[in-house]
């Protein structure tokens, strides 16, 4: 029992760390919860025989890491607008391109 | 029942070919928020922007239809999205002359062009894609359309050009889209009227179901919901997509340059 909770705290924790370094940082809260919950339950079931917490510390640290950069990327990161500098080019000559093609056309506005 | 029925389809494309532009003015600036929602973590990923504006040729004063996408730039690096949509209308009908489609999702780019001619009820299109080597392809097609049929864009500002105010809870509309060469009955279904929070203030809307018939994308069953302010301007102010896990959404951030 305490293996397969080390080893989905792991997997919780990991999930965590990774996520919390992408874009999609906030999702990382999911795993992170899982992960800490796990941990306590590790805790738990190994309570009174005296075995080597270090595994545990380790799924703790993991978890903490990834809470600490998702919520510092949630409070500091405002979501902004790259360069548009391609894309506003790229309007100017498609409207000169359209405004030549507009006066081929036969255009009936009341239509 | 029949009778009804035809006399119903009969009144509603009476409405769609002589349907007056009424909302939509120039120089009007929507901005919008993409985000993907998963059980209540929000994660922003692109700005959406619709924009209009006059477009004068030798003839005739044109109305430019502009949407955008971009991505923010903290996705850039990982997917980086620059679309955009135009099209040229009549701005008293709102009808279609030329539509322009520039796609560039993550290097995956593509180009495509239709030129309307309502007379013959022909579509003109060119497509541009890019092969693998760099060198440019192109496509080009003569489509035959419905008389009603318009493209993506206009679609959209046409929605918003609807008497919603005259349709009752429970109607529902389909419309003709052009996309991808290919003509995509997409039907709207009004669901009811409801008042939200926006960035914009608190807004009473109606709320409309979008649906496409026989596609996986957009499923008939109320759950890509987009509600639209109960007044003269009819801004979409929040749309909500379904997608396999969470949601997708489309929050309003600014409006400027309204009619009313």
């Amino acid at each position: 029992m305490k293996k397969l909770f080390i080893i989905l705290g792991f997997v919780a924790a990991i999930i965590a760390l990774i996520l919390a370094v992408t874009p999609l940082s906030k999702i990382a809260y999911i795993p992170s919860i899982a992960a800490l919950i796990f941990g306590v339950l590790v805790l738990y079931t190994a309570k009174n025989k005296g075995e080597s917490k270090k595994s545990v510390q380790l799924i703790f640290l993991m978890t903490i890491i990834a809470l600490a950069l998702t919520t510092y990327k949630a409070l500091f990161n405002t979501a902004e607008v790259g360069d548009t500098e391609q894309l506003e080019q790229k309007e100017e000559q498609l409207e000169e391109e359209s405004l030549e093609e507009l006066e081929n056309l036969d255009i009936d506005e009341d239509l | 029942m029949r009778l009804l029925l035809i006399s119903a389809v009969f009144f509603l494309s009476s409405l769609l070919s002589f349907a007056q532009n009424n909302t939509i003015a120039s120089g009007e600036k929507l901005t919008f928020s993409a985000s993907y929602n998963m059980s209540g973590l929000l994660t922003e990923l692109a700005q959406v922007t619709m924009e209009t504006s006059a477009v004068k040729t030798s003839k005739s004063t044109l109305l430019k239809l502009k949407c955008t996408a971009a991505t923010y730039s903290k996705w850039d690096s990982f997917f980086k999205i620059r679309d955009l949509y135009e099209s040229y209308v009549s701005p008293k009908t709102l009808t279609p002359f030329l539509y322009n489609r520039d796609i560039n999702e993550g290097g995956y780019k593509k180009f495509m062009k239709y030129k309307f001619d309502h007379k013959s009820k022909t579509v003109a299109s060119l497509k541009r894609k890019k092969r693998r080597d760099g060198t440019d392809w192109e496509d080009k097609k003569t489509i035959k359309i419905d008389a009603s049929t318009r493209d993506l864009v206009t679609t959209l500002y046409h929605i918003r050009n609807l008497d919603i105010h005259k349709a009752s809870i429970g109607d529902s509309q389909n419309f003709t889209v052009l996309f991808d060469t290919k003509e995509t009955v997409i039907s709207l279904k009004y669901l009811s009227k409801e008042t939200i929070n926006t960035a914009i203030g608190k807004q009473e809307c109606y709320k409309l179901a979008i649906s496409i018939r026989n596609s996986n994308v957009l499923k008939g069953n109320n759950d890509n919901v987009i509600w639209l302010t109960a007044d003269k301007n009819k801004i979409p102010v929040y749309a909500k997509f379904k997608i396999a896990v969470g949601s997708g959404e489309l929050k309003i951030k600014s409006a400027a340059g309204l009619k009313h």
